[in-house]
């Protein structure tokens, strides 16, 4: 392989280096550069989170080579202000709050600045339009839009500078518009996340995974690898020194598969090397011997008699059933002038934050091990990690790196042990950065479910009995699985006041990917089917339903499916809220779609539309203007 | 995870094509990189080592474009953001800017090329059915006994079936040339799963022409994108309408003629009851943005619902 030389401008400094004719710009930028604003949320294109100007257009620098930026002026986040000043963009993205996570963040601003550089007058429609490249997963876009109309404003002139700078607070900070803290780090990409982060001697870790869904691992040879120059260490199951297994609550998943595989995408095998390509081409050249086992991949067939079993300590496959018992069901049906029964299934969900898992493990002088990572439970994580790898708990750190979106998919320690037992095999840090591809295939997701709904009503719309069977796919390891069972039958039944209750939930192992935390827990799922029984009612007994809600609903004093009694309760408030801002048109909702009196109107979304900059007459006069 | 021994970045066509015929086997030519680098990755073609990596959009005769007896010749290094922002090219090609909006999105058009779309072949690519329309041609140069040898390939003939084409081992695609058809009202429909960065699982591109009174129309091209192994030029449904009166009603009973068009394997169904809404739409798009004076359009029927 012959060096590449490349001379380019970046952020108005001349640069000459040489390396690596196959990186990429964005390889480039943090790697040789030490760069780190712009982020790999996908490398694939698609996310927006590595957005740079090169000779004044914004490009997704995880598609370009570098060569085809020689000769260049490249502009990055950190160059668009000078230390200790931002440009009133990241202003305005600082004032209304647009960085939550902050891993969108740089790329966002990027391209609300390409936006606004290609035409300072810029719609709504054309702003939306030009950062149609750029995902985010926490705003929902409203506070990334209103920013940029904001930044528009103060740049055209039309709105004082003032305005970006923080709200006065008065006596009470409760109902002020309070700035986030750490809002200037994220919208100057000055924060570092823990792909961003180096450290002298650092290793770069891969991660050989599972092809089969189930399968008896025979034997894995990992002698080539280790011969190979520039490997530092591979560690399996068998470099575990104490007692294996994590999980939220039932510890049953190994660091890496011991003994079997269980999921397609589990990790089998780990390499630490000098860089990234020597440790993927050692994962090459481990040798893994499988026999597949029959996997299970329906969580109903699960459950029957003689079904392949995937862990050993769980005969039936169940991780856990939670059930909940309220009065007497058979007498609230016998009470009910209608019976309605349906089914429900939802789907699996992948949380995608657009920051993909990333850690760094390294052993402190005072043998203290210590991770590094975007983890939602690190006080947990340190507990397991004790006992994973025998040491008491004074000598196991963990860090929590800046976390880009979680949602619940960071919950699950599923590669910081491996980042551990490395360091500590190689004495030196490890860093394993996960692709977007590798988090889809190996992190946690929402729980598919199915629930079997059964409700009884009299005429004026009282629920007198409900019957819900809950059975949830919880993959291959039990992860967050119990607690979600828990919320779901907690919730299941909704704020809705049901003298007679029958509720189960149950998770089941397959040999699908596994589930966890996803934000709501379980709650999304039992509440689609809830509410859906509750609008199917008002159908069937020609009541608003509003106003069967209104019936049923949560009061002080009313006994929750779990015998809590209520202090407080706000769904009177809620509802009387939501139909007022809906605009909703009373009666049973049976007049459908387009005939409907409440569509449309302020504050409706219009269906999305494009060309809003070809229509324009400037533009369509071939005027775009480059500023 | 893509890897090369050497990226070389050559400044004139012999210099590419001789790099390019003494490239080791393996090697791959590069525009825009947009198909090239999300390919080589996982649940794709996986880590790929080439020998060579070839960039052409350095090549000074590759780049540009010129208008030459009605038809314009593209340099291959045209990127879709050209469709947009050139004031020359959306006069000629007035498909292209709206085919283009649809497009991936702002940052990708800046660096993917047309060319490097076509030679993709990808059967739900945006590009060929507006260049099938436009009676597009690819221009693939070699270097036959050290001078250029050049030779000109319709676009249907070019692209043989998903991810082949025509192109010869020792050869570069240099230009692609369309029809200049300023003049024509242009539209594009594409239906994916959301508006930015969404392949199509149909599209179609649309050219039409009335007459001086604006009652009839002239002229009209359509093809469709995503349908089948290759653009397809709606021959029958363009032969109903030209010269004929313009109403709602002759626009959807041609547009039923292009049910029949539909071969792809999956989603035969919803994919028919697409195409024949878009043809309508595109069609009646294409009437509201020819340039000049508003065309009416007569007769009962609403517009499509697409
Ligand atoms: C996020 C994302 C969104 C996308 N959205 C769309 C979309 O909406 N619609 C769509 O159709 N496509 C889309 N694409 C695909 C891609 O952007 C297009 O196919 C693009 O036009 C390819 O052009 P390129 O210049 O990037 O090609 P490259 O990747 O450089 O090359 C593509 C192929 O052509 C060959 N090649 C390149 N130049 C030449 C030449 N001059 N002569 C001969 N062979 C050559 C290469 O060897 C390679 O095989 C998308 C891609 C991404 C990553």
């Amino acid at each position: 392989m012959s060096k590449l030389k490349i001379e380019l401008e970046v952020n108005q400094r001349k640069v000459v280096r040489e390396t690596e004719p196959q990186k990429r710009l964005l390889d480039f930028l943090r790697e040789d550069l030490n760069l780190t604003g712009a982020k790999e949320g996908c490398g694939a294109g698609e996310c927006g989170t590595c957005s740079v100007f090169v000779d004044g257009k914004l490009v997704k620098s995880c598609l370009m080579p570098v060569a085809k930026a020689s000769g260049c002026k490249v502009e990055t986040i950190e160059g668009l202000a000078e230390p200790g000043q931002l440009t009133p963009v990241q202003k305005a993205f600082h004032k209304t709050g647009a960085s939550q996570c902050g891993y969108c963040i740089p790329g966002m601003v990027m391209a609300a600045t390409s936006a606004l550089r290609a035409n300072p007058d810029a719609g709504i429609e054309e702003i939306k339009e030009r950062l149609g490249g750029n995902i985010c997963r926490c705003t929902g876009y409203t506070k990334i839009f209103e920013a940029v109309e904001m930044a528009r404003a103060v740049i055209a002139g039309d709105m004082a500078p003032a305005e970006l700078e923080e709200d006065a607070v008065g006596a009470s900070y409760i109902g002020a518009n309070v700035r986030r803290l750490d809002a200037p780090s994220k919208v100057s990409g000055r924060l570092k996340y823990a792909a961003d982060m180096r450290m002298p001697d650092m290793l770069q870790m891969q991660v050989l995974r599972s092809p089969h869904a189930h399968a008896k691992i025979l034997s894995i040879d990992t002698s080539e690898a280790e011969a190979m120059e520039g490997v530092a260490c591979v560690i399996t199951s068998r470099d575990v020194p104490g007692q294996d297994g994590f999980g939220v609550f039932v510890h049953d998943q190994p660091i890496m598969a011991r003994g079997k595989v269980r999921h397609v995408g589990e990790a089998v095998a780990a390499v630490a090397a000098e860089d990234l390509l020597t440790a993927r081409r050692a994962l090459s050249k481990i040798r893994v011997e499988y026999q597949e086992l029959p996997g299970i991949f329906d969580p109903q067939e699960a459950m029957e008699p003689g079904a392949p079993v995937v862990h050993d300590y769980a005969p039936g496959n169940v991780v856990k059933h939670i059930p909940v018992r309220k009065g007497d069901t058979a007498a609230g049906f016998a009470a009910a002038d209608l019976v309605l029964e349906d089914d429900f299934s939802t789907q699996q969900v992948e949380h995608a934050y657009l920051e993909p898992e990333a850690g760094i493990a390294y052993v402190d002088p005072d043998d203290v091990v210590v991770v590094i990572s975007p983890s939602q439970n690190i006080t947990h994580h340190r507990h397991m990690l004790s006992h994973i790898i025998d040491k008491p708990i004074n000598k196991v750190r963990f860090i929590m790196s800046p976390v880009g979106g979680g949602f619940g998919g960071k919950e699950d320690m599923i590669y910081q042990g491996m980042l551990a037992l490395a360091a500590m095999k190689t004495h030196r840090p490890v860093q394993l950065n996960f692709t977007r591809e590798e988090s889809l295939i190996a992190s946690a997701k929402r729980h598919p479910s199915l629930v079997h709904y059964k409700m009884g009503l009299t005429k004026d719309g009282r629920i007198t009995a409900i019957e819900f069977n809950m059975l949830s796919d919880g993959g291959a390891y039990g992860m967050s699985s119990e607690g979600v069972m828990r919320k779901a039958a907690i919730l299941s039944c909704g704020p809705y006041e049901v003298e007679n209750l029958k509720v189960d939930t149950t998770a089941v192992y397959t040999n699908n990917t596994p589930s966890g935390a996803f934000r709501t827990f379980g709650g999304m799922q039992a509440q689609f089917a809830t509410e859906s029984m509750m609008d199917m009612a008002a159908e069937a007994l020609g009541m608003d339903p509003f106003e069967i809600r209104r019936v049923n609903m949560m009061k002080i004093g009313s006994r929750t499916h779990t015998q809590q009694e209520l202090t407080t309760a706000s769904l009177d408030r809620v509802l009387d809220a939501a139909e007022k801002a809906s605009r909703w048109e009373t009666g049973a909702p049976v007049s459908r779609g387009s005939q409907r009196g409440d569509l449309g109107g302020p504050d409706t979304r219009a269906p999305c539309t494009l060309g809003a900059r070809i229509n324009q007459p400037d533009v369509a006069a071939g005027k775009e203007k480059v500023a | 995870m893509l890897t090369c021994d050497t990226y070389h970045m050559p400044t004139g066509l012999t210099e590419a094509l001789t790099l390019w015929s003494e490239a080791p086997a393996g090697s791959r030519l590069v525009s825009g990189a947009t198909d090239i680098l999300p390919w080589a990755r996982e649940g794709r073609a996986g880590d790929v080592h080439l020998p060579a990596m070839i960039d052409v959009t350095r090549v000074p005769e590759m780049s540009g474009y010129r208008v030459e007896g009605g038809r314009v010749r593209l340099g291959a290094n045209t990127v879709y953001q050209d469709f947009l922002s050139k004031d020359d090219l959306r006069r000629f090609l007035p498909c292209m800017p709206y085919c283009a909006i649809w497009f991936a999105d702002d940052q990708i058009r800046e660096v993917a090329t047309l060319a490097g779309n076509l030679v993709n072949a990808s059967p739900v690519a945006d590009g060929t059915p507006p260049v099938a329309a436009l009676n597009g041609e690819v221009e693939l140069t070699r270097l036959a006994d050290g001078k250029l040898a050049r030779r000109l390939v319709p676009v249907g003939d070019f692209i043989l079936g998903p991810g082949k084409t025509d192109l010869a081992e020792d050869e570069i695609v240099t230009a692609v040339i369309l029809d200049d058809a300023t003049g024509y009202g242009g539209s594009f429909q594409k239906v994916g799963q959301r508006r930015s960065l969404v392949i199509s699982v149909a599209c179609c591109a649309a050219l039409v022409k009335t007459d001086a009174s604006g009652t009839k129309f002239e002229d009209l091209r359509l093809a469709l994108g995503g349908v089948g192994p290759r653009p397809i030029r709606l021959t029958e449904v363009e032969e109903a309408l030209r010269g004929a009166e313009i109403s709602h009603g002759a626009i959807a009973k041609a547009a039923d003629l292009a049910a029949s068009k539909v071969a792809s394997r999956s989603r035969k169904e919803y994919r028919r009851d697409v195409v024949v809404g878009f043809v309508r739409a595109a069609i009646e798009e294409a009437l509201g943005n020819q340039p000049g004076a508003p065309v009416e359009i007569r007769g009962a029927g609403e517009t499509a619902d697409v």
